[in-house]
């Protein structure tokens, strides 16, 4: 401890640090940028490409972020140019030394005012990024009762405790990136493609990784301009961003708005679910809202069986920062649409809200018409509601939520797997940061290779050590990672076999080898989960989360401990949504929120004991494991709004739930 | 900016340098000290990455000076194992899962350092209360409460221990 070598950690000599000169406005004429040697837009023409978890098909040119602001500025927060110097001190005196001049235009902060107002990219005619249909068409069904209503999960940040960091360093040929991320090959493919780089020319190397949690998958506007930095001083050149850059332009989560209307008998049974989901996308296209306003539509029957669903998922730019996957992405706001109706339908019927639930599954594998696939819900449910002692804790007013989870899965991952003079080197496609996937390489390659645990190293990643990767997100490292080091580990026994027969570990660790897979994955991987809180509420509506349980189906755990641990830090993560996480911005657009505890991160005193119980039903790959990082973001609030609700009896419609909304 | 001379005792050494007098003590034992287990998480005193010790007593050093910390004593992670063997709060860290990303946890093993030196019995929701200047985002703050209810005992069996051999 106290080892690690994160990026802030290491040192070139003759370095250069970076300091980023933003945008106060959040929607401007850009006049005028004047500081000596500063980098702005005129010269650094570049747009930022749009790689990583959600990354979205550029489908219009015009409307993907500038590297460096030119003629406009679109957020609060926006690079508008760049200094350099030799420490960080004079680097913070240099931001002050530039001028820049603004013309100030009225600003979109709000989805409301930015569908009604006038388009913020000049030359498009509306701010309505994408938008389709999801679904099957269906005339409204004669129902005894209708539940309609409008839900919101406001913008929170991924607020990793190590922020987002680079160096760039460039030896007159070739660049050298060593980044705090989720994935070295995203951020290779974004450099490259943002500077018109020879991807032979670029190698990024991954640094110890303070958490990531969605924030460091992608490639941002500051890793472009250090990259041109260092290949125009040819000096390294270091970046690290301070807490308030990433509250004001780290790319935000969250941020979703639903309009549902759900139909139904009066047994309970769901005839129908219609609705609307509105993804704030911030201020440019290329970022993960083009991706998430359907994912959301597709996933939002959950485990129920509903025949008919129709739901409409638009983007709509605002004068903010792009939006961005924050832990969950798009399948906590899916299930808190579906699961906050489903309450509200029990108590119109009058109806114990497991029950409605359980009657509206099915002992069957079903696929919804809005194309999500689920297993059979009812025993894995029926199951839950004992695990989470329901008949205990229903007289305590206890929440409870049920969801799918939908991970990640495709287009799979790579591994290589390379053995020289009885050591074994592993790498990995996604990169850890903070999940320990050294623990599942080392048991999945004993299982299939015999090989000591003790021989095996997962290297960080690096892009000159393994050709090609995708990156750890959306639940999926243990799944799509764990099955490439499967196949690259029987690809090696295979050929092992072929040239000496009978398979020996002795004597491939005394060979050398070397096996690279792509082990591609196509479909859906949806496993179920459910949650249960209690909770209770002083005059102030200061909310004290009491018992907070997880029941969770992980396929096959490969790391118990290290599970539970990311289980509860979820589960933590599913509370600070609930109850404390927002980025408010004034009108104008100003963030409120500039410090990380007004950002809402929890603390320790404020977190109950969480409970955390598994099942182990193996999936259909070959080591059997399911997705899990996210599945307690998804099923925290969904627990724990709905015992706010019982215990205050207000209707919950938002997270953050507000204090003031909840005191007498 | 004209520069300024501090000297302070860190991890049991004397050192000495010429600094801009703005620089603050976190920075300076990360840059000028290369002691970079000591971490930056924020830049409002809000996160406790940065915690260390002063005078025997823990502080988030992103807001003390370095130059008011001159002529004083600093401990930092790095100087809290000795000979090579970890203290038993670090072990207790590791056994008990008390980190994941292990950004936020050189702080919060100063914090529980400094807490478990006052050889105070503490409920869990004590330490809880003690560690809420520091934040951690992996954990959920549940495996590190466990490790710091670990390293109590750990210590408390050392100590059993030298009073056995000291007889
Ligand atoms: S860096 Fe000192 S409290 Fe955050
Ligand atoms: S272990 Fe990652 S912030 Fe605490």
């Amino acid at each position: 401890m106290g080892k690690g070598q994160y990026v802030d950690d290491i040192t070139l000599p003759n370095m250069l640090y970076m300091g980023v000169v933003r945008s106060t406005y959040a929607r401007a004429k850009l006049i005028k940028v004047s500081g000596e040697g500063a980098i702005d837009g005129n010269e650094l023409r570049a747009l930022r490409a749009s790689v990583g978890e959600g990354a979205a098909a550029a489908s219009n040119l015009d409307l993907m972020e500038p590297i460096l602001a030119r003629d406009m500025v679109y957020y609060v927060g926006q690079p508008v140019a760049a200094v350099f110097s030799e420490d960080r001190y004079s680097a913070e005196d240099k931001i002050s030394g530039v001028e820049v001049e603004y013309e100030p235009l009225k600003a979109f902060n709000a989805v409301k005012a930015a569908l009604e107002g006038e388009p913020i990219h000049p030359g498009t005619d509306s701010n309505i990024l994408r938008e389709t249909v999801v679904g099957n068409a269906f005339d409204d069904p004669k129902a005894d009762v209708v539940v309609e209503d409008e839900l919101t999960n406001e913008r929170i940040m991924p607020n990793p405790i190590e922020t987002r960091g680079i160096i760039a360093d460039y030896d007159g040929k070739r660049l050298t990136i060593y980044i705090s991320t989720q994935s070295v090959h995203s951020i290779k493919r974004g450099i490259c493609s943002s500077l018109k780089l020879n991807p032979d020319d670029v190698r990024v190397i991954q640094a110890d990784t303070g958490g990531g949690f969605g924030s460091k998958g992608g490639l941002y506007p500051e890793y472009v301009i250090a990259a041109y930095a260092a290949m125009k001083f040819k000096r390294p050149v270091k970046w690290i961003e301070t807490r308030r850059e990433h509250l004001l332009a780290t790319n935000a989560g969250r941020g979703v708005h639903g309009k549902m209307k759900l139909f139904a008998d009066k047994s309970g049974k769901l005839l129908a679910l219609r609705g609307e989901i509105t993804v704030d996308s911030g201020a440019f296209g290329g970022g993960m809202a083009e991706f998430t306003a359907p994912y959301i539509a597709m996933q939002v029957t959950g485990p129920y069986k509903i025949e008919k669903a129709s739901i409409t998922a638009r983007s709509v730019m605002t004068d903010k920062p792009v939006q961005g996957p924050y832990r969950g992405a798009g399948r906590p706001e899916a299930a808190f649409m579906m699961e906050r109706m489903m309450d509200m339908l029990a108590d119109k019927l009058n109806m114990d809200p497991v029950k409605l639930r359980l009657f509206n599954m099915s002992d069957k594998p079903f696929k919804s018409p809005l194309g999500l696939e689920i297993d059979a819900a009812k025993p894995f449910f029926e199951k839950a509601v004992q695990e989470l002692d329901y008949e205990r804790l229903r007289n305590d007013k206890a929440g409870i939520g049920f969801f799918v989870l939908v991970p990640a899965l495709a287009p799979g991952e790579t591994a290589r797997i390379r053995i020289n003079s009885g050591k074994v080197d592993v790498w990995l496609g996604g990169n850890a940061h903070g999940q320990g996937h050294e623990v599942f390489v080392r048991k999945l390659i004993r299982e299939e290779l015999g090989i000591p645990e003790e021989l095996v190293t997962l290297n960080k990643g690096d892009t000159d050590m393994l050709q090609s990767g995708i990156g750890s997100w959306g639940s999926r490292s243990a799944i799509a990672g764990g099955a490439a080091v499967v196949s690259a580990a029987r690809k090696m026994k295979k050929e092992f076999e072929e040239k000496h027969g009978k398979f020996s570990t002795t004597e491939l660790l005394n060979g050398t080898y070397d096996s690279f897979v792509f082990e591609k994955q196509e479909g859906q991987l949806n496993s179920f989960g459910a949650n249960i809180a209690t909770a209770s509420i002083d005059k102030y509506g200061v909310v004290k989360v009491k018992e907070c349980i997880a029941y969770y189906d992980l396929g096959r755990m490969l790391n118990p401990p290290m599970v539970r641990g990311q289980i509860m830090g979820g589960m933590a993560q599913g509370i600070g949504q609930t109850l404390y996480e927002e980025l408010v911005h004034s009108d104008d657009g100003q963030l409120l929120t500039a410090s990380i505890s007004d950002a809402g991160v929890p603390i320790a005193e404020n977190m109950p004991e969480f409970v955390v119980k598994v099942v182990e039903n193996g999936s259909r790959l070959p080591h059997g494991a399911k997705g899990l990082g996210e599945a307690p973001t998804i099923g925290v609030p969904l627990a724990l709004c709905r015992a706010i609700e019982l215990v205050s009896g207000k209707r919950i419609r938002s997270t953050p739930v507000k204090q003031e909304y909840l005191s007498d | 900016m004209k520069k300024i001379t501090v000297k302070m005792e860190v991890n049991g050494k004397d050192v000495e340098r010429e600094i801009d007098p703005r620089m603050l003590l976190a920075t300076f034992v990360r840059d000028e000290l290369r002691l970079t287990g000591t971490h930056i998480g924020c830049d409002t005193t809000n996160c406790g990455a940065c915690t260390l010790l002063l005078d025997g007593k823990a502080v988030k050093s992103c807001t003390v000076l370095a130059a008011s910390a001159s002529g004083k004593k600093v401990l930092t992670i790095e100087g809290i194992s000795k000979d090579g063997t970890m203290h038993p709060v670090q072990k207790a860290f590791i056994e008990k899962h008390g980190l994941q990303c292990g950004f936020c946890t050189p702080g919060m093993i100063m914090t529980s350092y400094w807490l478990l030196g006052k050889g105070k019995k503490l409920s869990r929701e004590e330490i809880r209360k003690y560690l809420s200047g520091n934040l951690c985002r992996c954990t959920g703050y549940q495996g590190i409460v466990d490790s710091v209810e670990y390293a109590a005992e750990l210590m408390e069996s050392e100590k059993a221990k030298e009073k056995a051999r000291n007889r």
